[in-house]
């Protein structure tokens, strides 16, 4: 029995190992393995293995960069100075592929950016994984809406009903409110909180306890941003007073670090929850909902265990109670999956962030395409250089190697353009995505970036790679060029593909312009231009207040009305399913809009009236009507609705009109049922139509009346269809950002068609003289020579109108209103591509025919 | 010239290439330490050992012939040189004195 030592160390040891140590090392090894392997081989094998590895010191290991690697580095410069010199040589070619890389990898530069944000909102906190928000099911008559408010009394019932929560906590927010110090007054958004917020929430306090700042009903909390901008200094702010709103002293009870740009949570100013709860004493209770409610899970705790425990959990709090449904689901994760349809989470913003990686990808694509198409075109230029190469003994993985290293070399030199060119364009990029973007050059952000070059690079120079090393020399020297059917199908079929998704991209850019037209130009059946909205606060709290003040605004030249109104007219504010009429489904809890407003409102709003009349003071004891729109009219089965009466509340209200149905939310939803009535308290917010072309000057009179009212509170109005607007500003981004990738891709696609119709012309120069002297016009041979691409660009046309079709639709049915998709979209986009495709082949083609044949046929 | 210093396993190592006299080569060195010593040695601390040796001047090397054990490799042999005999010399003489100089003590 003889056995031999372990191969693989064994080789392992002769190559590290130096040479003249070589014998000594090796051999003792092996005499102490032949001793050892007759007791016991196994024992033999593994100390041997155990030799090996000691033996690997620095010592005992040879010098590498000395001896053969000198070879490598010649092959290194020989690669690279070929590279630049065929840069130089053909510099159209260089230039498109530079260019088109560039821009490929700047998208991808900054689309990365931008979803390496998205995807860190929210995900900061201590306790992530555990980190739950509570949502309610509610069933209505148009299926499940799943709604982020709750009850208030559920965050303090939760903690003591399950002993899965560890802690939670409530939060209402209530827009802005003004803080004083002395004359200073600072207005910054702030919210109600539980005293466990800053424990579910770990979000750290620079001072104070988390567990006693928010303890009692005099404390606030500020964030450090705004205790500089109070006190100009955060340090030291625990125990000063300010004045909340100039009703309210609060004793500062902690500071906390002012919310990163990846926190949801940007409010600046806390105060207890408790507050909220006096204020709203009667609907403090299962049958309202307007608080949010956050909580912890103990560790170890299963959310789908946990959600079935609370399926009943509403219907055991309020009697009969058996639609709404409550649920937890992840917070950090709501930011991305927000999107409920009835009751199954589908999507949200993550939609967008994939949406816009996969567009950044295929333009890289398109990019590299190009190298490809390019490369194996032009390869018949670089077939003699290969030829020499293999006959003086090149083999082919040196080959491979070096087209390879020149595509990624390529590639490195675009990203470093690219890396530049995303830092220009990063301020503009930030414009349009509402974010605060950087690069930062940490170790994974090169590494990542390195890595896109690299891939790319390989991408793009593979398929040439292995064209070209394939020639054989003897064929290649002697002259005879080889084009397969095969590589020629293999370009034009990238040249399709390039553009198949360049008229996607038209088309796509095309219908949501379209859609965006139709967003803002729709009637919402109400006038959102020139509406001036701003809070009710301070002194105006008071009725009578109110009225004098709404009399005087009215009597500012350039004022059409003014009103005052709880609701905000962009989005669902409160509603109620507490309405009964004759007929109705004792089990229907459908919830109608509550619309509470002032006398005015509908006329400054311009709410047409169908029928009936509105609020009018003249007639006295209106508090007591109510005014549905259509859609109410309809839901209920009325007829004649006109002084019959319903309940709502239980109280009776006689219907005084039916308005027609107009558009409160975004065109996202349908209308729903929407009832008006008088609020008692005047609303929350004022409202004022201005006359076109004064709300200058209405605006600064406005403010002087507001000052003179309510010193002390910073005036800060908006304009309505700035806030309608605001509905949008998803669709907006996709809008503006899908238009900038739409150009890109054409302009990258069209490159690449210019530098392959260039050089299918150049090729045929010749041909091109013999066929003019031989009497053809300059136009029969741009007609031969473009007819190839326009077959090319047709078929893309042919594949790109299904996935087009598919991708609009799909992104319309997002949207209750949207535009029928008409064929001319995908017409449109098809015959732009086919024009552009035609104007480039053609000016070169042309550029080419018009040579003199006397010319082109000179040469030789 | 500066004082040659040398450590304790080197010593060891040394003594041992003097002891075995022409036939030092490394397994011998390390089987015979571990002999004396009753513990295991790893070889490569022994190649170690003999290349600081040889870098110091206290020993030379030579090869011996090709045969066919040991993988058909050369055995490199050391023998010890005037200088590193003279180190083991004062060595062995500083040490004596220094024992010399203990008191009798009874350790029982």
């Amino acid at each position: 029995m003889c056995l031999s030592p372990p191969k693989y160390p064994l080789r392992f040891l002769r190559w590290f190992c130096r040479e003249d140590y070589l014998d000594e090392i090796e051999g003792d090894l092996i005499e102490l393995f032949e001793k050892r392997v007759e007791k016991s081989p196994g024992k033999a094998k593994r100390r041997f293995v155990w030799d090996v590895v000691k033996s690997f010191r620095w010592r005992n290991i040879r010098s590498f960069s000395r001896s053969q690697n000198s070879n490598y580095t010649a092959m290194l410069k020989h690669t690279i100075i070929l590279s630049f010199r065929s840069f130089r040589k053909y510099k159209t070619t260089f230039l498109i592929n530079l260019a088109g890389l560039t821009s490929g990898l700047t998208c991808v530069l900054l689309i990365y950016l931008w979803v390496n944000h998205e995807l860190r909102v929210d995900k900061f906190y201590k306790h992530a994984d555990r980190l739950y928000q509570v949502f309610e099911n509610r069933e209505q008559s148009y299926g499940i809406w799943t709604a982020e408010t709750n009850s208030g009394p559920m965050a303090a019932d939760m903690q003591t009903d399950f002993p899965e929560v560890e802690y939670v906590t409530g939060a209402a927010s209530r827009g802005k409110a003004t803080l004083t110090i002395g004359e200073k007054n600072i207005k910054s958004d702030y919210i109600y909180a539980g005293k466990d917020f800053f424990n579910v929430f770990s979000v750290t306090l620079l001072e104070g306890q988390a567990d006693h700042v928010l303890a009692d009903k005099s404390s606030i909390v500020i964030s450090a941003d705004m205790a500089e901008r109070l006190f100009g200094d955060a340090s030291n702010v625990a125990g000063k007073t300010v004045r909340f709103e100039h009703e309210r002293d609060f004793v500062v009870s902690g500071v906390f670090e002012t919310a990163p740009p990846t926190s949801s949570f940007q409010h600046d100013i806390i105060i207890s929850i408790d507050l909220i709860k006096d204020q709203y004493a009667p609907v403090w209770n299962y049958n309202n909902t307007f608080v949010k409610t956050y909580m912890l899970l103990k560790p170890g705790t299963d959310a789908d265990e946990f959600n079935k425990k609370l399926e009943g959990y509403i219907a055991s709090k309020v009697k009969g109670e058996t639609n709404r449904t409550a649920f937890v689901a992840l917070y950090p994760d709501y930011y991305l999956h927000g999107k409920y349809e009835n009751g199954q989470m589908v999507g949200g913003r993550i939609t967008y962030v994939k949406l816009f990686s996969i567009i950044a990808g295929f333009i890289l694509l398109i990019a590299c395409i190009n190298f490809t198409n390019l490369s194996t075109a032009r390869a018949s230029r670089r077939m003699k250089e290969v030829g020499i190469k293999k006959a003086m003994g090149s083999g082919r993985t040196a080959l491979i190697y070096q087209y390879l290293g020149e595509s990624i070399l390529v590639a490195v030199i675009s990203l470093m353009l690219a890396l530049l060119t995303a830092y220009l364009f990063l301020p503009q990029f930030n414009v349009v995505t509402g974010k605060q973007l950087a690069i930062d050059f940490d170790l994974k952000m090169i590494a990542g970036a390195l890595l896109i070059a690299v891939v790319t690079g390989f991408l793009a120079g593979s398929y040439p790679a292995f064209y070209l090393s394939g020639f054989s020399s003897s064929t290649v020297l002697k002259g005879q060029l080889h084009r397969s059917i095969g590589e020629l199908w293999a370009r034009r079929g990238l040249v399709i593909f390039q553009f198949a998704i360049t008229i996607v991209l038209i088309t796509s850019v095309l219908v949501v312009y379209k859609q965006m037209d139709m967003l803002q130009s729709k009637d919402l059946g109400y006038n959102k231009d020139q509406v001036l909205i701003f809070p009710r606060e301070g002194k105006l709290e008071s009725i009578s207040t109110t009225t004098t003040f709404l009399a005087e605004v009215k009597n500012i030249p350039g004022v059409i009305n003014g009103s005052s109104t709880d609701h905000d007219m962009t989005g669902h504010n409160s509603g109620t399913s507490g309405i009964y009429w004759e007929g109705k489904d004792p089990n229907d809890r459908s919830e109608f809009e509550n619309l509470s407003v002032n006398y005015d409102l509908m006329e400054t709003l311009g709410i047409e009236l169908r029928e009936g009349r509105t609020f009018d003071r003249t007639f006295g004891a209106d508090s007591s009507k109510i005014i549905f729109n259509e859609t109410a009219i309809r839901y209920m089965g009325l007829e004649n609705p006109l002084g019959k009466t319903i309940k709502l509340w239980g109280e009776d209200r006689q219907i005084i009109g039916v308005v027609k149905d107009f558009h409160f939310e975004s065109l996202h939803s349908a209308i729903k049922p929407v009832f008006f009535i008088l609020t008692g308290e005047e609303g929350e917010s004022f409202m004022v139509k201005i006359a076109a072309g004064r709300e200058k000057e209405v605006v600064g009179k406005l403010a002087e009346l507001h000052t003179s009212f309510n010193p002390g509170f910073p005036f800060e109005p908006r304009f309505l269809d700035q806030d309608y607007q605001g509905q949008y500003q998803a669709e907006k981004r996709v809008s503006t950002l899908s238009g900038y990738f739409a150009s890109l891709a054409i302009i990258i696609s069209c490159m690449g068609l210019f530098g392959l119709a260039a050089f299918a012309a150049e090729r045929r120069l010749k041909e091109i003289g013999i066929r003019r002297i031989l009497g053809s016009s300059i136009g029969q041979i741009v007609y031969m020579l473009s007819a190839s691409f326009s077959k090319m660009i047709l078929v893309a046309i042919v594949i790109a109108i299904p996935f087009s079709y598919y991708i609009a639709s799909s992104w319309l049915a997002g949207f209750a209103y949207r535009i029928d998709l008409e064929w001319w979209y995908f017409g449109v986009s098809g015959i732009l591509a086919l024009a552009i495709a035609w104007a480039i082949v053609g000016w070169q083609t042309f550029k080419v025919a018009s040579i003199n044949p006397t010319k082109c046929l000179r040469d030789e | 010239m500066k004082e040659q210093s040398i450590g304790e396993f080197e010593e060891l190592v040394l003594l041992m290439v003097a002891a075995l006299h022409d036939e030092a080569y490394g397994v011998a060195i390390l089987e015979n330490l571990e002999e004396k010593q009753g513990k295991k040695v790893n070889i490569s601390a022994i190649h170690v050992t003999l290349k600081r040796l040889e870098d110091k001047g206290f020993v030379i090397s030579r090869y011996g012939g090709i045969t066919g054990e040991r993988g058909g490799r050369r055995k490199k042999y050391y023998i010890i040189t005037a200088l590193g005999k003279k180190l083991l010399d004062s060595q062995y003489a500083l040490r004596t004195s220094l024992y010399q100089q203990i008191p009798k003590i009874s350790f029982g």
